[in-house]
């Protein structure tokens, strides 16, 4: 998970750069290779998802079953917003996040003292709750039909209002978002906070015991989480013109952690960018071949469970590691002075019974 | 007044009373050892006093301030550091990053967000710094999962060392180490005691012996004997309680 | 105030199938230390293999198949209910052998593999037995309703309540009566215990699996009459086994019951003042429970937390 430092110490990084670049070159190709141009704007989505979903799952390791919720609730209230105020971007997408934060930070409250099986079952109790007032609530939601004809608000930029009404428009406007994200969450595992996430996840109890309030570290990381979550259920309201209940039921919120794992979320910051990409393009793919491409789909992520379970991120990093390491393999790794006290020693994992002798019982 | 205070401290779990009115205390700029068989109460008596349980009755004191039962964290907070005897370390962490992570200026920015960690030049030059006086210069870069068992025993202080803490545990350090390793931890103990206040957890008697100034001898949940090496020689209990236990000579 | 007799004794039998849904999922989760999220689609899948059982396509065996058919319905069923879990225990242990390669990795593994296997599952369903709704025959002395101090009640939910007491104390006299259930209750509490023990952990991981599946694929032909027969039915089901585990308490048996019953009387009260929202009172009653007692009601410390 550690990228390198001298990686890290940018803003940006090549791969950054590299996956803008052909994310902005799609609209010009993609429906040269069969594909159609709401495809990109619905991976750029749930990119931004993923990428929010993995600080909980791949860096902290907290797996949430329920996060659809949040994804539901920016959808909503970017739809609420528009239906019931004004017409404004920007300004339904800064009360989404905000909702979807909230809401987030409320259920954290209760997750957060929760470990392992009993976190997992709390996040899908919550989802499930979020999910039935979804469908149960038809004055405000719209029950099971859920809230149609969002509208596409034009970007304002002050001198110029760009409309994005077509999707290739919308595509951009997505994309420049999702850079904001990825530059944004990029900075953020690098920090003091993110480095904080990941001791939690290898250690919780040492954490504890060097001073952190890991408590406090748990309901930040779900409450931010939720916040991205809403952010791309918001820019899914509008790419969708709709807002309905199915995002937020179990299977939805099952679905993405599958994309994260797949993509290699465990080991990679790019685990869930490559993950949502290879879901899209098998359902578009498979599904234009075989109605039962999930059925497919599904063998082959048992599989990689089974066989590769750091996902396709943790294939490449092996391919490209194992090639450094040929190179480097005698490099040493910085001059060592060596202490002039170690007990550093040759006898590892020697046992309790050479204890007696010790020297140093004067 | 000593640094360190444990008054009357009871503990059990379910109908199992584990340690019985036990009173402890640590001076300032000491090494304090405390010793006992294995399963006499040690590592509970030091969970009590490090945050980890709360006592069911008792009192503990840092520093004249009533810390009982405030949590691990807090107490970290406060100025004690611990380390563990089965090691608990971030593996997937480099040892810098280890350190790092310890550091007291890491942990008061721990909700920033925004900075990279690796950028900060001086935390990682002070992270080597604690990395080298434990021996383990030249192994920065490596991942504590890699690490030789010895240099993980190395890196364990290491973390603990990194809060640069007023009161240092340290429990059963040479757990596992063979006896070059234990006498080459024994020189960093030494070295260590002229800059810490140190509380060590051994059933090893000659490590401690050696090292100690006072050491409290802990059986069956109780204190059952206190003083200085020399005096504790002469002691019948003690010589019994932890020859049983070693089953040979001393 | 509306009569709240009726909905008691619905919430009541409801409970109770809740509960027979639970058993299997509790058996997996206390020794394996695994959340089975296939459990679902084992239990719609027992429904299907019951459904093929009772009427099955033989028209290929001749004579044979016709003789099968010309059986009464009863007959038949109490064939299906016999035979379909055995089928469905098959399954579960071709699942478990699979989960061997898991065994000491993550946690997240084990979730991820099962939750793979809910799908594939639930896809082969749709492929095999198509997408829409099913029906489950059962025989004619237990369907059609009647009457009860002036109420009507269904006659098979009445049976099915019956049969979910009747499998429960089964299960109860396996798991206190025999040597096995002395193992897999010493696993539920401690598999260093049961290591110690000296027992085949590798076979009672296999067992455990295919009980916990049967009894899933039998939850899911006592249910599917109530309930329905598609393909994602088992999300249903797998819903309230969740909860109701975690309700009463991870690895422990009165738990799960005491759980079950209590998400059903929570739900047939709901029923009786706010239909609409029946289903929304088992999210917050495991809400409220969880958030005093981390545990659970009648929860020991789990490995699980950890």
């Amino acid at each position: 998970m550690g990228a390198r430092p001298s990686a890290a110490s940018a803003w940006i990084s090549g791969e950054m750069v590299c996956l803008f670049a052909v994310m902005a070159t799609l609209p010009l190709w993609i429906e040269a290779a069969g594909l159609y141009q709401y495809l990109g704007i619905e991976i750029a989505i749930w990119m931004i998802y993923g990428l929010g979903f993995n600080l909980l799952l791949g860096y902290s390791g907290l797996p949430s079953f329920g996060h659809g919720a949040f994804f539901g609730i920016g959808a909503y209230v970017f739809g609420l917003f528009q239906a019931w105020a004004f017409e404004s971007l920007l300004l339904g997408i800064a009360l989404a996040t905000v909702a979807a934060f909230a809401a987030g930070a409320v259920v954290a409250c209760f997750l957060s003292h929760r470990r392992g099986i009993y976190f997992a079952l709390m996040t899908i109790a919550f989802g499930q709750v979020f999910w039935f007032i979804a469908i149960k609530w038809h004055t405000v939601t719209g029950g099971e039909d859920g809230l149609l004809n969002i509208p596409r608000p034009a970007l304002e930029l002050g001198v110029a209002s760009l409309p994005l009404g077509s999707n290739v428009a919308l595509f951009y406007f997505v994309l420049l978002v999702f850079a904001v994200v990825v530059v944004a969450l990029w900075r953020l595992v690098h920090s003091p906070f993110g480095k904080v996430l990941q001791a939690v996840r290898q250690n919780e109890e040492r954490a504890r015991f060097v001073g952190y309030n890991v408590w406090r570290f748990k309901w930040a990381v779900f409450s931010l989480s939720a916040a991205v979550a809403g952010l791309a259920g918001s820019l899914f309201s509008m790419a969708q013109q709709s807002a309905y209940p199915d995002v937020m039921s179990l299977h939805a919120s099952g679905v993405i952690v599958m994309m994260t794992l797949i993509g290699g979320g465990f080991v990679s910051f790019w685990g869930p960018v490559v993950g949502v990409a290879v879901y899209f393009l098998a359902r578009d793919v498979l599904g234009a071949v075989t109605e039962t491409w999930l059925l497919w789909f599904g063998l082959v992520f048992v599989v990689s469970v089974l066989f590769k379970p750091e996902g396709i991120a943790g294939v490449w990093q092996e391919r490209v590691s194992g090639v450094l390491r040929l190179r480097f393999a005698d490099a040493p790794l910085r001059s060592g002075r060596t202490g002039d006290v170690s007990i550093v020693g040759p006898e590892h994992g020697e046992t309790k019974d050479a204890i007696g002798q010790s020297p140093s019982g004067r | 007044m000593a640094l360190f205070e444990a008054r009357g401290i009871h503990k059990r779990f379910g109908h199992q009373v584990v340690l019985e009115n036990i009173d402890l205390s640590f001076e300032a700029g000491r090494l304090s050892g405390i010793m006992g068989p294995n399963g006499a109460g040690k590592t509970t008596c030091f969970n009590v006093l490090t945050g980890a349980f709360k006592p069911d009755r008792g009192r503990v004191i840092f520093d004249g301030e009533d810390i009982t039962g405030r949590s691990p964290d807090a107490i970290a907070r406060k100025g004690i550091s611990r380390s563990f005897q089965t090691m608990s370390l971030f593996d997937e962490y480099t040892a810098l990053e280890n350190v790092l992570i310890a550091l007291p200026e890491v942990r008061g920015r721990g909700f920033n967000m925004i900075e990279p960690l690796a950028m900060d030049g001086e935390a990682a030059d002070r992270a080597a710094a604690v990395l080298s006086r434990v021996g383990l210069s030249g192994r920065e870069h490596r991942r504590a999962g890699d690490l030789a068992y010895g240099e993980r025993r190395a890196l364990e202080i290491a973390v603990a060392l990194a809060a640069g803490p007023r009161l240092l545990f340290l429990d059963e350090p040479t757990s596992g180490l063979g006896a070059e390793a234990t006498a080459r931890l024994a020189d960093l103990v030494l070295d260590l005691k002229r800059d810490y206040s140190i509380v060590v957890i051994e059933h090893d008697m000659r490590f401690l012996f050696g090292l100690a100034d006072t050491i409290s001898v802990i059986h069956w949940g109780q204190v059952i004997a206190g003083g200085t090496p020399d005096e504790l020689r002469g002691n019948k209990w003690v010589q019994r309680s932890m020859l049983a236990d070693l089953g040979g000579s001393p | 105030m509306p009569n709240l007799v009726p909905h008691l004794l619905n919430g009541l039998s409801l409970g109770l199938l809740f509960a027979l849904i639970a058993l299997g999922f509790m058996l997996i989760v206390g020794v394996m230390e695994l959340i089975n999220l296939a459990h679902g689609s084992l239990f719609a899948l027992g429904a299907y293999f019951a459904m093929v059982i009772i009427a099955p396509e033989l028209s290929w065996l001749g004579s044979v198949g016709e003789g099968y058919q010309a059986l009464p319905l009863a007959m038949r069923y109490g064939l299906a209910i016999l035979l379909a879990p055995v089928l469905v225990a098959v399954v579960g242990m071709g699942l478990e052998l699979c989960m061997r390669r898991t065994y000491g990795k993550k946690a997240e593994y084990g979730l991820l593999l099962t939750f793979g296997a809910a799908l594939v599952i639930e896809e082969i369903i749709r492929l095999v037995w198509g997408p829409s709704e099913q029906y489950l025959q059962v025989p004619q002395a237990v369907s059609g309703a009647f009457l009860f101090a002036g109420l009507i009640y269904s006659k098979y939910k009445l049976f099915a309540a019956l049969f979910a007491v009747f499998a429960i104390l089964l299960v109860w006299l396996f798991l206190e009566r025999t040597p096995y259930g002395a193992i897999i209750k010493a696993g539920a509490h401690d598999s260093e215990m049961v290591r110690a023990l000296g027992i085949n952990l590798t076979r009672l991981r296999l067992l455990v699996f295919g009980l916990g599946a049967g009894l899933a694929g039998l939850a899911g032909i006592v249910l599917t009459p109530i309930w329905g027969l598609r393909p994602h039915v088992g999300i249903d089901a797998v819903i309230p086994a969740f909860l109701i585990i975690v309700l009463g308490g991870i690895g422990s048996f009165w738990g799960a019951v005491l759980g079950g019953i209590l998400v059903g009387l929570a739900v047939g009260i709901t029923g009786a003042y706010a239909s609409e929202w029946s289903l929304l009172s088992m999210y917050l009653l495991l809400i409220a429970v969880v958030t005093v007692r981390a545990r659970g009601l009648l929860g020991r410390k789990s490995v699980l937390e950890a």
